[in-house]
């Protein structure tokens, strides 16, 4: 190799590397704020869904479950405190899966939605199915159980996907429960132990 | 090369598309192949960010090939390769979110495709930038086209659903989602196409 290469190998690699940063960082600019717009605005999206009633819904604080930052939020109605909404890490087959949480003033389960998991598809996925997310409705810590057969009073298991079903209801949401209950310092009726 | 006449724009394209087919011919790139076509839109939206880097891959190393120094062309086509990916898996993070989620990281694995570096070492390095932006075109096709076939008797099968609207009201082939369906659904796939070109080609 002769200095004439060396010093063409470096050119080529300064140019390439100029051009290149050039287009990512115009890219970037231009992609970054609608990313960053869109994240947000999915989850004031999906905490509204989660109780249409509400006319604010504020931040409480933040809490830590699985090591991971999340967020608790009150629902208010006409300045009268009709719920929370907690966001909640439940450990699934293959991830955390990440869900929010709307209760009501009883603590008890008004509807859930699932942010972000990265379960089996075909079978985990099934998590995100109304049909599974509206089992949950009107339970409290209680009754966050899942069993294997037909059911009113619990959570019957997704087939095939009991441990995500399991880390959705007996993790991420009672757990969540759990915490709101001990913080918000009210009803002693639905703490029965703290799985953490 | 000498000697042979050069293909036309179209012979590239269907190139791309039937004889050089990345994954039902050349068996290239089967790991997005499997992993993200257990649902039609992901198949076809992986199939189009292949396409976009591709083209634009082909088309840059081409119109740098005489500037590139042989010796390091290898990391040059990598860096090349890997911008262009970035600014996909940008594009596709701001644009396409709900897919994104789903996919995010074999978007980023698009850098490591072997059909692409192959594409920009065998053809684009060596060839004008027209002809280049062909290759990639078809080439691009061709893997659009088998995710999105291999995607959609997966989702059909699998989930009895297309682009997640329900089509068939009965229990599904669950193993269709699964990974051990994606290689049933490769594996026959490729034999299909291969017996195609086997009864078709004998009579050229």
């Amino acid at each position: 190799m002769t200095g004439k290469d060396i010093i063409k190998i470096t050119l080529n690699l300064v140019v390439i590397y100029l051009i290149g940063g050039l287009i990512l960082a115009v890219v970037y600019a231009k992609t970054s704020p609608i990313m960053f717009k869109k994240a947000a605005l999915e989850k004031e999206v999906a905490l509204k869904k989660l109780i249409p009633d509400a006319d604010a819904i504020e931040k409480l604080g933040d809490w830590y479950i699985h090591d991971k930052h999340s967020e608790y939020f009150v629902a208010r109605k006409n300045n009268a405190v009709i719920g929370y909404v907690i966001q909640s890490f439940g450990k699934g087959y293959s991830s955390y899966i990440d869900t929010l949480i709307a209760v009501d003033t009883d603590f008890k389960v008004i509807k859930i939605s699932i942010l972000g998991h990265a379960e089996t598809p075909g079978l985990g996925d099934e998590i995100e199915a109304d049909t599974f997310k509206n089992q949950l409705a009107g339970k409290d810590a209680e009754h966050l159980k899942i069993v294997q057969t037909e059911t009113v009073d619990y959570v019957q298991a997704i087939s095939g996907a009991t441990i995500s079903s399991r880390a959705v209801t007996e993790d991420a949401v009672k757990n969540g429960i759990a915490f709101l209950i001990k913080t918000l310092g009210e009803g002693g009726h639905g703490r029965k132990k703290d799985t953490e | 090369m000498a000697g042979k006449k050069t293909p036309s724009n179209l012979d590239l394209i269907k190139n791309g598309i039937f004889r050089e087919n990345t994954i039902f011919r050349l068996a290239l790139s089967l790991c997005p192949s499997i992993a993200v076509t257990n649902k039609l839109e992901n198949g076809v939206l992986m199939g189009i960010a292949v396409l976009f880097v591709q083209v634009m891959a082909n088309i840059t190393v081409s119109l740098m090939r005489n500037f590139i120094h042989p010796r390091i062309r290898l990391p040059i086509f990598m860096l090349i390769i890997s911008g262009w990916v970035t600014v996909a898996d940008m594009a596709m993070a701001a644009y396409a979110r709900e897919a994104y989620k789903q996919m995010g990281l074999y978007i980023q694995l698009i850098v490591a495709f072997a059909s692409i570096l192959a594409r920009a070492e065998m053809f684009a390095s060596k060839n004008k930038v027209v002809p280049s932006m062909f290759d990639g075109i078809g080439m691009g096709l061709g893997f659009l086209f088998s995710l999105s076939i291999i995607s959609f008797f997966r989702e059909l099968l699998g989930k009895g659903s297309l682009w997640g609207y329900a089509i068939i009201d009965a229990k599904p082939l669950l193993i269709m989602v699964l990974p051990a369906g994606g290689f049933f659904a490769v594996g026959i796939l490729m034999g299909f196409f291969n017996w195609l070109s086997l009864r078709y080609e004998k009579k050229m």
